[in-house]
């Protein structure tokens, strides 16, 4: 009697179990939407989580998510309004709006990438080739408020000073990347992404998809204008160092200038000074001898002469006469 | 399981009746209950449970009870942890001495400047998840879309300035803005994390050629420098030196007046001192100072040709000798 009720509610709650399983209820989890089929016709959807009833053995239950999905494309070689090619890549963020639609009119998430894949790819390439590359890739015009001047890295004075040589350096770099105003812009990287969005978001409720947002990832150059642009970059860099190099040898050259005039003129001044001082000195001995000689003329012309003899005779190689003043004693007694 | 109505034959180990198997099962239930109801919330960890698919609650680290068999299923969140994410590089293996993958990402760390040139930029961001319920439930793809939008930003703010800007002094403004603006973005996804930072890492213009030429500027201004330098220092070096040179000179000059002067005021000195006693008795000092005169220019002479004016014949003799003998 116990066996046989044991046995009786084992197979309930076994049967019950299978009757859960397949049967009339299933759960809908929090971030799941799924549409309710019967004999392949749509009879319900459901965006509610919970624990649903459904038919069974007769509905069939496919589940979406109801989150918001990210859709990827590949980026896209796209000639912009003045024909420069630049790979834009996008991506876009989505949802399923409407189940049944989407089930009705796409089913399954491959299919619905590739209409994504459509619209949105061909909107992007519509909206980008209308526009300039500049409106593209710049949001704002926020590159031109900026005044600020270049620093230049000069750490040492040059003869004229360090902002005379800022300055100088400045007018002969051609630093045109920092100084050029660019040309402004009207609409921006978020406004074109905009007008993609809205291009593609007309398009994609009849999928029952809702667009949240298309943004564009990354621009780049295609290969052929990034090698061009890398060349322009490096004759600008180029450009720039020969700049500094070539000021380096002037101000050098100016410093070797100024230091020969200096040179000069501290060597030359000096030699007026000493000339100067030299020649009073020579002025001043003059007045001490003329003031003291001039006492009597005689004297002096004898005096300075027997002094001058004393001084040069020696040098010469002599032979004197008898006839010599000093020599009268002498003659007196030789016998003539 | 039929066998245990008749009993023509039973082990007598194994007592198979229906009431231990029904025991036995009931055992697995609750086994199996116990299993799938109790669960862990790790200390860094919030736990959000379902109830039948539907949010209930959100559970606090600890060992917590749940309804069994599904009817109650737990999601761990990771809400106190800071997740890191790179662009451009990968860290492959953190430590002491973090090692950088090889790889480059350009399809992530190039873009183009709002002067159209090209620059490589590496950064990382960090965040928490701040709303595990959002985080789980609204956002398909969730590292996807933060990495999306992250690349966009920073392209977008790099694409709104100027190369120099971006490696140099807009580094701090980029960082900030871009946190702010992904933030704003993420929100409107509901995406329930919170972006901490954002911190740039290596901004350096392409590989190759074009960082050596940026590279070459650096070299070229420390060149200006040298020059500058080099010519600043020949300066330094000669004019000191012309400047003593210069004092030299006129060191010199006054030496010379000073000799000069002194010796002027000597002579006079000397003079004026005979010429007092020469006025005493002019006659014969004058011959006196004649004859010392003459005793002192030929008393050193050693061979002086002393003539009489008369022999005139001996003169072309001497020329001969003198020059012989000199």
């Amino acid at each position: 009697m116990n066996k046989k009720l044991t046995t009786v509610l084992l197979t309930v709650i076994v049967l019950a179990v299978i009757l859960m399983m397949m049967g009339p209820f299933y759960i809908l989890e929090e971030g799941q939407q799924a549409v309710v089929i019967r004999f392949g016709k749509i009879v319900d959807s459901e965006q509610d989580a919970g624990l649903k009833f459904k038919m069974p053995f007769v509905d069939n239950v496919v589940k979406y998510s109801d989150k918001i999905l990210a859709w990827d494309g590949d980026a896209q070689r796209i000639p912009t309004k003045e024909n420069l090619f630049i790979w834009v890549d996008t991506t876009a963020r989505w949802k399923i709006s409407d189940p049944a639609k989407f089930y009705a009119s796409v089913t399954s998430y491959e299919r619905a990438y590739g209409r994504l894949d459509e619209v949105i790819d061909s909107s992007v390439r519509t909206i980008i080739s209308k526009n300039f590359l500049r409106e593209a890739v710049r949001n704002s015009n926020l590159i031109n408020n900026d005044e600020e001047e270049q620093e230049v890295p000069v750490e040492v004075t040059g003869v004229s000073g360090e902002e005379t040589m800022q300055q100088e350096l400045r007018d002969l770099a051609d630093f045109s990347e920092s100084k050029a105003t660019f040309e402004e812009i009207k609409k921006g990287r978020l406004s074109l992404s905009n007008e993609i969005f809205y291009a593609a978001k007309k398009i994609t409720p009849e999928y029952g998809i809702e667009l949240i947002d298309i943004i564009i990832r990354q621009i780049r150059y295609s290969d052929d204008l990034t090698e061009s642009v890398y060349n322009r970059m490096i004759k600008d860099r180029n450009q720039i160092a020969q700049a500094y190099r070539s000021f380096g040898e002037g101000k050098k050259a100016e410093w070797l200038g100024k230091l020969e005039n200096e040179q000069k003129s501290v060597l030359s001044g000096a030699y007026k000074t000493s000339e100067e001082i030299k020649g009073k000195a020579d002025a001043e001995a003059t007045r001490i001898y003329s003031d003291s000689y001039s006492k009597d003329r005689d004297f002096f012309e004898f005096w300075r002469s027997i002094e001058s003899y004393k001084k040069t005779l020696p040098k010469f190689s002599k032979t004197l006469t008898t006839d010599l003043e000093y020599f009268k004693y002498f003659n007196e007694k030789t016998p003539r | 399981m039929g066998d245990g109505n008749q009993v023509p034959f039973r082990p007598p180990q194994l007592k198979l009746k229906p009431r231990m198997i029904i025991i036995l099962i009931l055992v697995v239930i609750f086994a199996a209950m116990g299993v799938s109801s109790l669960y862990m919330v790790d200390q860094t960890e919030e736990a959000v449970i379902l109830r039948l698919g539907k949010y209930d609650r959100i559970a606090a680290p600890g060992l917590h009870y749940k309804m069994p068999f599904g009817i109650e299923k737990n999601y761990n969140v990771p809400t106190q942890v800071i997740q890191n994410m790179s662009f451009g590089f990968r860290t492959e293996k953190s430590g002491v001495e973090t090692i950088y993958s090889r790889n480059d990402y350009p399809e992530e760390s190039v873009m183009l400047t709002g002067d159209l040139n090209i620059v490589d930029v590496e950064w990382i961001i960090q965040y928490r998840i701040d709303d595990p319920v959002a985080w789980l439930f609204n956002v398909e793809n969730r590292e996807k879309t933060i990495r999306d939008i992250s690349q966009s930003t920073l392209n977008r703010l790099v694409g709104d300035r100027k190369i120099f800007d971006v490696i140099g002094k807009e580094r701090v403004n980029i960082e900030e803005s871009g946190q702010e603006q992904l933030n704003e973005v993420l929100k409107s996804y509901n995406l329930g994390i919170r972006v901490t930072t954002i911190k740039l890492r290596n901004i350096v213009p392409p590989v190759g050629a074009v960082q050596d030429s940026f590279e070459d500027v650096n070299k070229a201004q420390q060149d200006m420098n040298r020059l500058i330098n080099e010519g600043k220092e020949a300066y330094n070096k000669e004019i000191p030196k012309a400047r003593g040179e210069a004092d030299k000179i006129i060191q010199e000059a006054y030496g010379y007046q000073a000799e000069r002067v002194n010796q002027a005021e000597g002579d006079v000195a000397r003079f004026n001192a005979v010429y007092d006693e020469y006025r005493k008795n002019k006659d014969i000092t004058k011959s006196r100072l004649y004859i010392e005169m003459i005793e002192e220019v030929f008393s050193s002479d050693e061979k002086t040709d002393l003539i009489d004016k008369n022999l005139d014949n001996f003169l072309p003799l001497k020329n001969l000798q003198g020059g012989a003998t000199r």
